[in-house]
């Protein structure tokens, strides 16, 4: 069974600060990962870098068994990256967004798959409006509609609850539960403690550019968890 | 260096003037091997990432640009001196050149405001850039022929009696002697830099480790 | 380029073209820029002699050179205002087609001034003109731009990444295209100019040719290192 990730001894610096600070990290398929820890711990420069939009200093990486040192281009199509902001142009209308990124994945059928996805996040109605006039939870789930719109086989999702409304929270938990099934697999980064424990079969902590701690959420109860999450931040 | 002003011989039309001569064609030459050598360097980067070719590079600019500015101003005085005038804007050398240091100047423009972590690489990739442009900026300049200057090497080999190929052989070499030895001292200044700022952190981190 | 990468650049210029027809801000500020341009350089020289011919093909690339500036710096801004950059590069896009789609962009902007400028200009300077020596500027004006586009492409694409971009790109920029202004004012010149020199007009073609093919080599063989970080 091929790993989603592989990582291993990743460092990167900027500056000469070592945001990430030698981290391994291992997600077999079937299962998702949450990545937790305290503002400047290095979380999103380790999300950046299994989204190949950051190298590793040193360390490698394999995403879906293609090693991004040497073919990122390989693994790009079997990923899908969300941010804080939804990564759409805010000038194009929701179905141009769609028809772009659908090209760029060479996503086939697509005419029939972009009402598809609209109407999956609620937002066909105004498919021929831009993302501008849209409300921050609609491009937010606009973000969820080019997420999904390629069929990724891994998420990498950093902050992704942030300025989504209900019903794009609702969207997002549901994708994340069905992302546990077919060979997929996801790696989160987020700061509800909650959420990192109740949509993740496995929780890791970083603390200062290291993994300070690694565990299964099975059985692990939220508040036992922001106990533990306090012992190992502190 | 100073038997280039005494015993050097004497162009017999342009008098003591030409001595200049022996400065300047070694200064340019020079500084187009200086930039050369950034262009190197920079692709040495690009390919192994190591911190030495980035100083290299640096390094190299700074000195190509150096004899660059020397050289300008070298041909200026001879310009004076042979043709009447500070600056000739149809003489093709000393107007590539001009067109040299603008193009270099923007390798720093470009050093000072890139991000940190990007900054080595796109120095490497302007030094190749750059380095490109030269020729094309020494053709494009020369396209508009000029015959104002004089053309000392010609096809059939130089152009100049024994004696004074001996000399200009001489100043060449000691000015390729003087690029080398001026990169050196500064790569060595820098490794000691780092070295420093290395030792500094890391006592930092072990006082407040204490 | 296979099938996939030129759906790539076509859906790359797309965007690009249905951005800019929300907006028509650069192509706009391009073309006025370009204008008022060419009334400045007409006072600045024009006014001392009674017939500008002979100025035409400077004034016509030294104001085309300035106006690149405006084209190239408008290059990855709508990506960096609506954040949409991270999306670009996590997408499975060879390097070489986001590149070549910016490139292809900036010679359409470049072409689009040059429809109105170019034959203004001649009204303005030239004193007889005809068209076929529009024709002939026509391919000057071509092989300008697809050098004007590479250099740009790759000079931009690095100012974006880096602080007080709208100071660095033009002095980044403008040393880069003084090859391509003696060149395409040179041949320019050679035709609309008293001489009438078309020896001289291929062979200043024949270097934008040479410059433009360099350029493109410089770019493909660096923009790897550009874009990713």
């Amino acid at each position: 069974m091929t790993a989603l990730v592989r990582a291993r001894g990743l460092v990167r610096a900027f500056g000469g600060r070592r945001a990430v600070d030698g981290v391994d990290l291992d997600l077999l398929p079937g299962r998702r990962l949450s990545v937790v820890g305290p503002n400047g711990a290095g979380k999103s420069t380790l999300l950046r870098m299994l989204a190949t939009l950051l190298r590793p200093d040193t360390g490698t990486i394999e995403l879906v068994g293609h090693d991004i040192g040497a073919r990122a281009q390989r693994a790009r199509p079997h990923l899908g990256y969300l941010g804080h902001d939804p990564l759409v142009y805010l000038d194009l209308t929701a179905w141009q967004n769609l028809e772009l990124f659908g090209d760029l994945y060479g996503v086939p059928a697509l005419r029939e798959r972009i009402p598809e996805a609209l109407s999956r996040v609620g937002l066909l109605p105004r498919a021929h409006d831009p993302v501008r006039t849209f409300s921050r939870g609609m491009a937010q789930r606009m973000g969820i509609a080019r997420l999904t719109l390629h069929e990724p086989t891994l998420l990498v999702l950093d902050e992704p609850y942030t300025g989504l409304d209900a019903q794009g929270a609702r969207l997002l938990d549901d994708l994340l539960a069905g992302f546990s099934t077919g060979g997929r697999g996801a790696v989160m980064v987020t700061h509800e403690l909650t959420r990192a424990v109740e949509l993740a079969d496995e929780v890791m902590v970083m603390r200062a550019g290291r993994s300070v701690g690694r565990m299964e959420t099975a059985g692990l109860g939220a508040a036992a968890f922001a106990d533990r999450y306090r012992e190992l931040t502190s | 260096m100073i038997g280039l002003f005494l015993v050097a011989p004497e162009d017999a039309d342009q008098g003591v003037i030409q001595r200049i001569f022996y400065f300047h064609v070694p200064i340019a030459l020079v500084s187009l091997v200086a930039f050369g050598v950034a262009c190197v360097a920079g692709i040495l980067y690009l390919r192994g990432g190591r911190e030495h070719w980035d100083e290299v590079g640096v390094v190299s600019v700074g000195l190509g640009m150096l004899f660059s500015v020397l050289t300008v101003i070298t041909g200026s005085i001879w310009a004076k001196a042979s043709w009447g005038t500070w600056w000739v804007w149809d003489d093709p050398r000393l107007v590539t050149y001009l067109v040299v240091i603008l193009l270099y100047a923007a390798y720093f423009v470009l050093r000072s405001s890139a991000e940190d972590n990007r900054r080595a690489r796109y120095s490497a990739v302007y030094g190749i850039f750059a380095f490109a442009g030269v020729p094309l900026s020494f053709y494009s300049v020369r396209v508009a022929q000029s015959f104002v200057h004089p053309v000392v090497f010609t096809r059939g080999g130089a152009d100049m009696p024994g004696s004074m190929l001996i000399w200009f052989v001489i100043s060449l070499v000691a000015m390729f002697g003087v690029f080398a030895t001026l990169l050196q001292l500064e790569l060595l200044q820098r490794r000691a830099d780092r070295a420093m700022r290395d030792l500094k952190t890391r006592l930092e981190a072990l006082m407040a480790g204490a | 380029m296979n099938p996939a990468m030129a759906r790539q650049l076509r859906a790359l210029l797309t965007k690009d073209l249905r951005l800019e027809l929300r907006t028509r801000e650069t192509a706009v500020a391009m073309g006025l820029f370009a204008l008022v341009g060419m009334v400045i350089f007409q006072f600045a020289i024009g006014t001392r002699t009674d017939d500008a011919t002979p100025f035409a093909g400077g004034i016509i690339w030294a104001t085309l050179a300035l106006t690149a500036v405006l084209g190239v710096g408008r290059t990855w801004v709508a990506e960096r205002e609506q954040r949409v950059l991270d999306a670009l590069l996590a997408a499975p896009v060879p390097r070489l087609v986001l590149m070549s789609a910016r490139a292809v962009a900036l010679v359409l902007y470049l072409l689009a001034v040059q429809v109105v400028v170019v034959p203004l200009a001649m009204i303005f300077f030239v004193r007889e003109g005809s068209f076929a020596d529009l024709g002939l500027t026509v391919v000057v004006c071509l092989l300008a731009d697809v050098a004007i586009a590479l250099v740009g492409a790759l000079l931009a694409s690095m100012s974006v990444f880096s602080r007080a971009r709208e100071l660095l790109l033009p002095v980044l920029l403008l040393p880069s295209l003084i090859p391509v202004v003696i060149a395409a004012a040179g041949a320019t010149h050679a035709v609309l100019g008293p001489a009438h020199a078309l020896d001289e007009y291929w062979r200043y073609c024949v270097f934008l040719a040479v410059y433009a093919v360099v350029f493109g080599l410089v770019a493909f063989a660096t923009f790897d290192h550009i874009l990713d970080d």
